[in-house]
């Protein structure tokens, strides 16, 4: 039987659901759709949280990061992707939210701000208040790649689970 | 002679009568007044501008609309602006403003109350009592300018603090404030009056309950949900204020019933309870509340004021358990029985006509509360009051959870209950009893439940064996730092030998159970850093126990030593921390504070290396406190929930532009390292904490071997939690004196590879590479007038 047809726009609705911000809340996209708009990103930045080192998600890291995506390490996270060999940069996500407010910082290669920030493994409700500063005082583009669906993204997946984020994150890959 | 406030007459002259006011000193030695006696908003603002120039706020709003007048709704989404006129960032300064105002208000409120009920009890010229120091009131006076020698003399302390609250309250009024950058100010002075307010709490209770006094070595007390023997009538009081409380004590000791009667608390009226009698017993964290309530095992709850449950009468009333409010800022829409006799009011209350009473006279809550309480033990007994299900009905309620996960999107926390129903279903409590501790016990996934389920009750009944061994020790709060303390440790503080202090303080809101806050201060105390503690994290610190079986507080010392982990008390105790920071400039570095704020708090923020962490902050108190630590040039971590407060002061590092300082000497200005790197920032996790804490007790003042020392931790403690060398340990070494001694050779060999610097090998000596050179002088100051010569 053929595998039921990946959907992930389903379910949007905030995991914490008193998380209602506004006006402005994300757009449920695709997996396809999210990989594609990552691929067109001139600046992309990968920011993951801790539980990006769990399994299954760290092989998309790597992938992301072998695609040629700048990975910034926040939280506890970079312990985990460094015995992955995979590079990464430790950052703040509350002092990274503010060097991206300012159109003075260089980023982490000294070439500039960043156009599109990518948000994958985060504390639920640690990342969808950072994610509100982007949102309110940046133009930078935010997508949330994470299981649950985060208003204050700009393109967010809906709630997923567990085994469907992994299929949706290999489709965001494959676009890539 | 003594001269007192009051009227007198003279002998001979009887128609003559002498009225004496306001008694100032008139004492030769007085110190010099400084530059801002009792600041009003714009008094220190030049200050604040220093700061928040250095440390930009970043807003995390929380909300997108301004709701606060009828104009409104306004959407400000992208920073747009309202009908007003005010735009987001704006708008979220005010947010964060009037959450740090209504924290000040809580304490000052605090303190009022307690003030006029301890003058009338013991009378104004009741002296100051806080064990042995030369400055009684070391934030008062850095702040007003004045040296308060009785509780009385404290009336126009807080005539100053309720005035600054008005005065900030106005400016949220439509129409006023329409500058982020000057609400930003506003709130720094929220908070620097919020800790005044604390300290004249504080400082009252202590001299006139006859609390510990600067006590390093104060009584250990029990704590935790497992210590009440629950054969005997329980009394539990929750709050803050202890002024009832005191009288049930009393009556207790003068009718030797504490043997008869387990008498406890929740939250910080535990704290107080327990500095003025030991005997009285810690249930624990404002965390505890509602599953303690839960529990059914009190038979008289007594309330007074901050941190108590808005639903506590629905709660007690379904378990028979009746609630004497004492204070009139939770009335819960009680009767006032203050005038009526007791035995009628006991009466009411034990046959339930009445769920609970408002008492504002302290005698007879005194007397009330210990008979009431022993007539309801039986009552209740007899009723067969269950609250937690039985074994059975526990079955049946895990069963019928249908794993739709809603009380998971309700948790605060996002706690995986319903993977804990499901495997307490097939009779695993494991993933329950986990759960426990990092259930913040609010009750949310009760009110999510489509199948009515108590979630709550089901995770305190799962969790029933792990909760009879929560039995913890806590050393009572032992309030100020001594005088003598400061003299012995201040040169090690201020040098960077003691590697710094560690404020773990706040509510219980943490992101991983209380658990987290006792591996803190145990790695922060192996350290040799001073963990410097109060409120409810001071009580979940005790709550935990090495393999020998002792808690913290077993096993370090009490005093103001590297090392010893102190707990101040209460949440009012907070301003001790910040006290102590004075204590250090005015004690070790003979700086003069009365009226000198600005000058105090560059001293601090630039030598001493203290950093607090707020690691559950979840009310506006604790916003609050934080803020007037920042106003103090003292940093502030907060946990993940952190953001939701709505703006934080994180530093730049790599704008070079601000970090300049100035050196006292000559005015000649300094780029340096970015320490305090951060004013106030959040962590995701206790490891992403953890170097973060060591990183922020940087100073520019550090000398190498205090530099040599914070930078060993740093780096350890990153290795340790994050798995690598910190990428910016070398932007804080000035010579290869700043290496740790371990790594030395290491360090030099990346240095010269990785970061271009020179080295010479043959006596290991750094030749070029850093920002700037180890000048053992130097006197750093951000602020232009404090420099020699200088005309402001």
């Amino acid at each position: 039987m053929a595998a039921k047809e990946l959907d992930t726009t389903r379910n949007a609705v905030p995991f914490d659901k008193a998380n209602i911000p506004g006006p402005k809340m994300a757009k449920a996209v695709k997996a396809v759709v999210a990989g594609k708009f990552i691929s067109k990103a001139k600046r992309p930045l990968l920011i993951v949280g801790t539980a990006a080192g769990d399994d299954g998600v760290i092989e998309i890291v790597r992938s992301m990061s072998e695609k040629g995506i700048p990975v910034a390490a926040t939280g506890s996270s970079l312990k985990r992707l460094k015995e992955e060999g995979i590079d990464a940069t430790y950052v703040n996500l509350h002092a990274l939210v503010s060097y991206l407010k300012d159109p003075d910082w260089k980023g982490f290669d000294g070439k500039g701000g960043y156009d599109t920030t990518i948000f994958l493994g985060h504390t639920y409700y640690y990342a969808s208040q950072l994610m509100s500063t982007l949102k309110n005082f940046t133009k930078i583009k935010v997508i949330s790649i994470d299981r649950h669906y985060h208003p204050n993204a700009g393109q967010s997946f809906g709630n997923l689970k567990p085994d469907d984020f992994i299929r949706a994150l290999d489709v965001v890959v494959a676009q890539l | 002679m003594v001269i007192k406030k009051g009227k007198f007459t003279i002998e001979g002259l009887e128609n003559v009568q002498i009225n004496i006011g306001k008694v100032t000193s008139s004492d030769e030695d007085e110190e010099p007044q400084g530059p801002t006696p009792a600041p009003d908003i714009h008094g220190l603002r030049d200050w604040d501008m220093r700061l928040l120039k250095r440390y930009e706020p970043v807003y995390s709003p929380i909300c997108d609309l301004c709701c606060y007048c009828t104009y409104g709704k306004c959407d400000l989404t992208g920073n747009k602006e309202g009908a007003c006129g005010i735009n987001m960032e704006a708008h979220q300064a005010r947010e964060a403003m009037l959450r740090t105002l209504t924290g000040a208000a809580a304490h000052a409120g605090h303190g009022r109350h307690l003030l006029n009920h301890l003058i009338k009890r013991f009378g104004a010229d009741h002296p100051i009592d806080v064990g042995p120091t030369n400055i009684k009131a070391p934030v008062t006076q850095t702040v007003l300018g004045i040296k308060p020698e009785t509780i009385g003399d404290f009336v126009p302390v807080l005539d100053y603090v309720e005035e600054q609250i008005t005065q900030l309250l106005a400016t949220t009024h439509i129409g006023q404030e329409g500058s982020a950058i000057d609400f930003e100010s506003k709130a720094l002075h929220a908070g620097m009056v919020d800790h005044v307010g604390m300290e004249v709490s504080d400082i009252i209770q202590i001299s006139c309950l006859d609390m510990p006094k600067s006590q390093a070595d104060a009584p250990l007390v029990d704590v935790g949900m497992g210590i009440i023997d629950s054969t005997k009538p329980v009394l539990l009081c929750i709050g803050h204020n202890v002024a009832a409380v005191t009288y049930i004590m009393d009556y207790m000791e003068e009718h030797d019933l504490f043997d008869k009667i387990e008498l406890a608390a929740i939250c910080c009226t535990a704290h107080d309870m327990t500095r003025v009698n030991p005997k009285a017993k810690v249930v624990g964290s404002l965390s505890k509340q509602l599953k303690y309530i839960r529990s059914g095992i009190p038979d008289l709850i007594i309330v007074d004021e901050q941190c108590i449950r808005a639903d506590m009468m629905r709660e007690t009333s379904k378990l028979h358990i009746p609630v004497i409010a004492t204070n009139d800022k939770v009335m819960y829409g009680l009767p006032d029985r203050s005038k009526d006799d007791i035995d009628d009011i006991i009466r009411d209350l034990a046959s339930g006509d009445q769920p609970g009473v408002l008492l504002f006279d302290y005698e007879k809550v005194g007397e009330l509360a210990p008979k009431l309480v022993m007539k309801m033990a039986p009552i209740r007994k007899e009723k067969g009051i269950t609250a937690l299900p039985s074994d059975e009905e526990f079955k049946k309620l895990a069963s019928s959870c249908t794993q739709c996960g809603a009380c998971v999107i309700g948790c605060p926390q996002g706690l995986e209950i319903d993977k804990a129903m499901e495997a307490a279903v097939e009779g695993n409590l494991t993933l329950f009893e986990e759960l426990h501790d990092k259930c913040i016990g609010c009750g949310r996934c009760d009110v999510e439940c489509p199948k009515n389920i108590p979630v709550l009750d089901v995770i305190e009944k799962a969790s029933q064996k792990v909760i009879r061994e929560e039995k913890g020790k806590l050393r009572t709060g032992r309030g100020q730092v001594g005088d003598a303390e400061i003299r012995e440790e201040g040169v090690n503080l201020v040098m960077g030998t003691t590697p710094g202090v560690v404020a773990i303080i706040g509510c219980p809101n943490y992101p991983d159970g209380s658990r987290d806050v006792y591996e803190i201060a145990e790695e922060m105390l192996q350290r040799s850093y001073i963990v410097v503690t109060s409120g409810c994290s001071a009580m979940d610190i005790g709550m935990f126990k090495d393999d020998e079986g002792k808690t913290l507080y077993e096993r370090y010392g009490g005093g103001f030593l590297k090392g010893n982990l102190l707990n101040t008390g209460s949440c009012v105790s907070n301003a001790h921390i910040t006290a102590t920071t004075i204590k250090v400039a005015a004690i070790f570095a003979r700086r003069d504070i009365s009226g000198n704020f600005e000058e105090i708090a560059d001293y601090v923020m630039n030598r001493i290396g203290a950093v607090g962490l707020a690691w559950g902050g979840s009310t506006q108190k604790a916003l609050s406190i934080g803020t007037g630590c920042n106003r103090l040039g003292i940093p502030v971590v907060l946990g993940p929930h952190g953001p939701k407060y709505r703006r934080a002061y994180p530093g730049k590092a790599y704008d070079k532009d601000k970090w300049n300082l100035l050196d006292a000497r000559d005015g000649s200005v300094h780029n340096v390292e970015p320490a305090p790197e951060h004013l106030l920032i959040s962590a995701e996790n206790k490891a992403e904490l953890m170097p973060l804490l060591a990183k922020l007790c940087f100073r520019p003042g550090d000398n190498n071997l205090g530099r040599m020392i914070k930078l060993t931790h740093y780096i350890e403690l990153s290795e340790k939690y994050l798995g690598v060398l910190p990428d910016d340990w070398h932007i804080y070494v000035r010579s290869e004196a700043d290496l740790p001694l371990a790594k030395r050779e290491e360090l030099l060999k990346i240095l010269e590879e990785e970061h271009g610097w020179k080295i010479d090998w043959d006596r290991k000596k750094i030749l070029e590479g850093p920002a700037r050179m180890v000048d053992i002088s130097f006197q750093p100051t951000n602020v232009p007038r404090l420099c020699k010569g200088a005309v402001e």
